[in-house]
């Protein structure tokens, strides 16, 4: 209890300035408690050691001089983590620089590939990036996105698709229930001209009779390319050895 | 450190240069066209092939019945179908190239199946769609032709009459799949303008003296690639691809693609090539033992051998033009108005200079005559030639009752197939001919006939045709009757 107190007398004693009077009950424990009374004594002394030395001024570049240097401690530091991350820094370069030339390379290699398999057609044809709106005066022009309604088509086509978005060629979606309509307009890949067949992806399987009790699936596949027949000998134009 | 360093610089000076390279190559500007020589490559400007316009032909589920009726398949009845089969809507799509002629008007296309109220898109070589309209098939060579309703919408080609040479180089223009387009654009399929290059291997002549075909060799060639436009170094027109051998694609020349057209226009109609009605082969292929099993005595069959000539008939036709000149297996053609037959293809030839509907007279040599003898034939036309199309001996649907002779073609449809199409087992009707007594009563394409008389279609007999016939049909899930009067044969 007693060293609480004199605690709470020695801060008090912190507290009070040097011409300051003390107060009654610091003295009269100063009186009775001789630790007190000497930390109260070094303490005076020191104060009065201390307010004893003079004013000493900053100079006037002061505030100048300590911003240059803290500048300069922070690039002192950049360069301390340069000079540590560099080696790293510079692997990692590297090593996307090698992953670049790779990709330069695939992209060089399948563009000489995709030449020496087609020679597209290129430099007259007008290569539209959308299809510009047929104007109002002149119908004639069809685009894509404006098909004309053609008379030979067959009659008893279904509705034409109005819906031009993508489908994707999952299996699980029936593409057969929507008409083969041509072109929903104008694309550019590469330097071609090139342009979407919303067209069903998916082959149809029919299975025949041959009236003597055998079975046979044959299988019509949905797309072909150049003048390939469907079926087996339908409708030969020049058959050999005929007349 | 320094190794290091010198890796790195060299790395980023490979990347740097790889692609300056492939900038370059993007931005190079088109060549000009070489001088008219022969070098190792073709010289062809990519923009040499204005007159290539892309054609898209359609197929619907009746069209594809019609076509199973007239192939190999031997179609009795169909068991069953994908449920997404559509009769109405297009089961299949082909994609080919078409030439535009030099008056800019006429595409001349060779057609995958023979379809002659075809569903046809052209799509100019800018992609954008023309309005087109058919005009008919020329069936010597299997041309179709087509018109275009604007007959500025294409620029000028030019079209090379003269012969060809071996040694030439050729680009074979067609369209193609782009696979990486639809995966980088999304699911649709994508189409572009492609082109082979190839070389005349081998010219050949027609009995009189001009290219007959000539053939472009090339091993990338496939059966894609038939039905493509052929285009010399000059970026002319020499040709439409009509076959492919192998790694050989069999061209047929300009100039015969020029006579096709002007016989369609002409007639604004299909033109039937020379219908003679035989089946034969060249005496040149045939091993003695083969000419002697026709009938004819060794010594005779040995000096005709050794001629190397003719045409021997192995089958007959009824009721063809050379039934009626009493033409029979085992003669052997020798000439057709004078001129000498050495193989198939000359009287092909000759046959198709004389045309339809004309009168040709055959040398003729016959097993049991000495002599050779002349023969006055008259030709008739037809658009397809298979025998095997004939249906007349498939119609398998009644005794004594020939639908076909009624002009209906029809397909029996098994139960679950019926019932797909909203009836019970009958009679799908693919194709009813124009100006017959069942087109002119309202018989359609895509009716299923369930009974004729009251009687379902699998019982129905008769051998007293009456006057008329009543057709039960189901159209639209809608019972309909439908009262044809016969036809006379």
């Amino acid at each position: 209890m007693r060293k609480n107190y004199c605690e709470i007398i020695r801060r008090e004693l912190d507290e009070r300035m040097l011409d300051e009077a003390c107060s009654s009950s610091v003295l009269e424990h100063l009186r009775d408690c001789a630790d007190c009374r000497d930390f109260h004594q070094k303490q005076t002394k020191l104060r009065r050691m201390v307010g004893g030395i003079g004013t000493v001024a900053a100079p006037a570049d002061f505030d100048f001089r300590l911003r240059a240097r803290l500048a300069n401690e922070s690039n002192s530091a950049t360069f301390h983590l340069q000079s540590t991350y560099w080696p790293f820094v510079r692997r990692g370069l590297a090593v996307a620089a090698v992953l670049l030339v790779f990709a330069t390379g695939i992209v060089v290699v399948r563009k000489i590939i995709n030449r020496d398999e087609t020679v597209a057609i290129q430099p007259r044809i007008i290569i539209d990036p959308a299809p510009a709106p047929v104007p109002a005066h002149k119908p004639e022009q069809f685009t894509a996105a404006n098909p004309p309604s053609s008379p030979q088509r067959i009659k008893n086509e279904r509705p034409l698709q109005t819906n031009l978005k993508p489908r994707h060629p999952m299996a699980a979606i029936d593409f057969s229930s929507q008409r083969a309509e041509v072109i929903n307009g104008l694309e550019a890949v590469g330097s071609t001209t090139v342009f979407p067949l919303d067209t069903s992806l998916q082959p149809f399987k029919i299975l025949l009779d041959d009236g003597r009790g055998n079975a046979r699936t044959i299988s019509v596949p949905a797309i072909s390319f150049g003048s390939q027949r469907v079926l087996r000998n339908a409708n030969s134009f020049a058959p050999k050895d005929v007349w | 450190m320094t190794v290091r360093r010198l890796i790195s610089i060299v790395t980023l000076a490979g990347a740097l240069l790889c692609n300056t390279a492939v900038f370059a190559q993007e931005v190079a500007p088109p060549k000009k066209p070489a001088p008219p020589r022969r070098p190792a490559r073709v010289n062809v400007d990519k923009s040499t092939a204005p007159q290539v316009v892309t054609i898209i032909h359609r197929l619907n589920g009746l069209k594809m019945f019609r076509l199973l009726l007239r192939s190999e398949e031997q179609v009795q009845a169909i068991e069953s179908l994908d449920s997404a089969f559509n009769l109405m809507s297009d089961v299949h799509t082909n994609v080919i190239a078409g030439l535009a002629m030099d008056d800019g008007e006429t595409i001349a296309a060779w057609l995958p199946e023979a379809d002659f109220e075809p569903d046809i898109s052209v799509i100019g070589p800018d992609g954008k769609r023309l309005e087109a309209k058919y005009i008919g098939l020329d069936a010597a060579t299997g041309l179709s032709i087509l018109k275009l309703a604007d007959k500025n919408v294409l620029p000028a080609s030019t079209i090379k009459d003269q012969p060809v040479s071996p040694g030439e180089d050729v680009l074979v223009f067609g369209p193609e799949p782009v696979t990486k387009a639809r995966a980088l654009l999304g699911g649709n399929l994508y189409v572009r303008m492609g082109a082979i290059q190839g070389r005349i291997k081998n010219v050949m002549t027609s009995p009189s003296g001009e290219v007959a075909k000539f053939k472009v060799g090339s091993p990338r060639f496939s059966h894609a690639n038939v039905g493509g436009v052929a285009v010399n170094e000059a970026g002319e027109t020499i040709g439409i691809v009509d076959g492919l051998e192998g790694s050989e694609a069999t061209i047929l020349p300009a100039a015969l693609i020029r006579r096709a057209v002007q016989r369609v226009l002409e007639q604004q109609a299909s033109v039937p090539r020379p219908w003679l009605g035989v089946k034969g082969e060249a005496v040149a292929a045939l091993k003695l033992e083969q000419i002697l099993n026709r009938g004819w005595e060794m010594k005779r069959a040995a000096a005709l051998a050794g001629k190397h000539r003719g045409i021997m008939l192995t089958s007959i036709a009824p009721g063809s033009p050379a039934a009626r000149a009493a033409l029979r297996a085992g003669d052997v053609i020798l000439k057709v108005d004078d001129k000498e037959i050495e193989n198939a293809d000359d009287f092909t030839w000759w046959l198709d200079q004389a045309g339809p509907s004309s009168s040709v007279e055959f040398t003729v040599a016959r097993p049991d005559r000495p002599t050779e003898e002349p023969l006055n034939v008259k030709l008739s036309g037809r658009l397809d030639l298979v025998f095997s199309f004939d249906l007349r001996n498939r119609d398998i649907t009644t005794n004594g009752f020939s639908l076909i002779d009624q002009g209906v073609e029809t397909i029996a449809l098994r139960a679950p197939v019926a019932s797909q199409l909203g009836t019970t087992a009958g009679l799908l009707v693919v194709y009813v001919e124009p100006q017959t007594p069942a087109f002119e009563a309202g018989l359609q394409p895509g009716d299923v006939i369930q009974s004729i008389d009251g009687k379902p279609v699998s019982t129905f007999r008769l051998t007293t045709p009456p006057a008329s016939f009543k057709f039960e049909v189901i159209r639209n899930k809608q019972k309909l009757v439908v009262t044809v009067p016969t036809k006379k044969k």
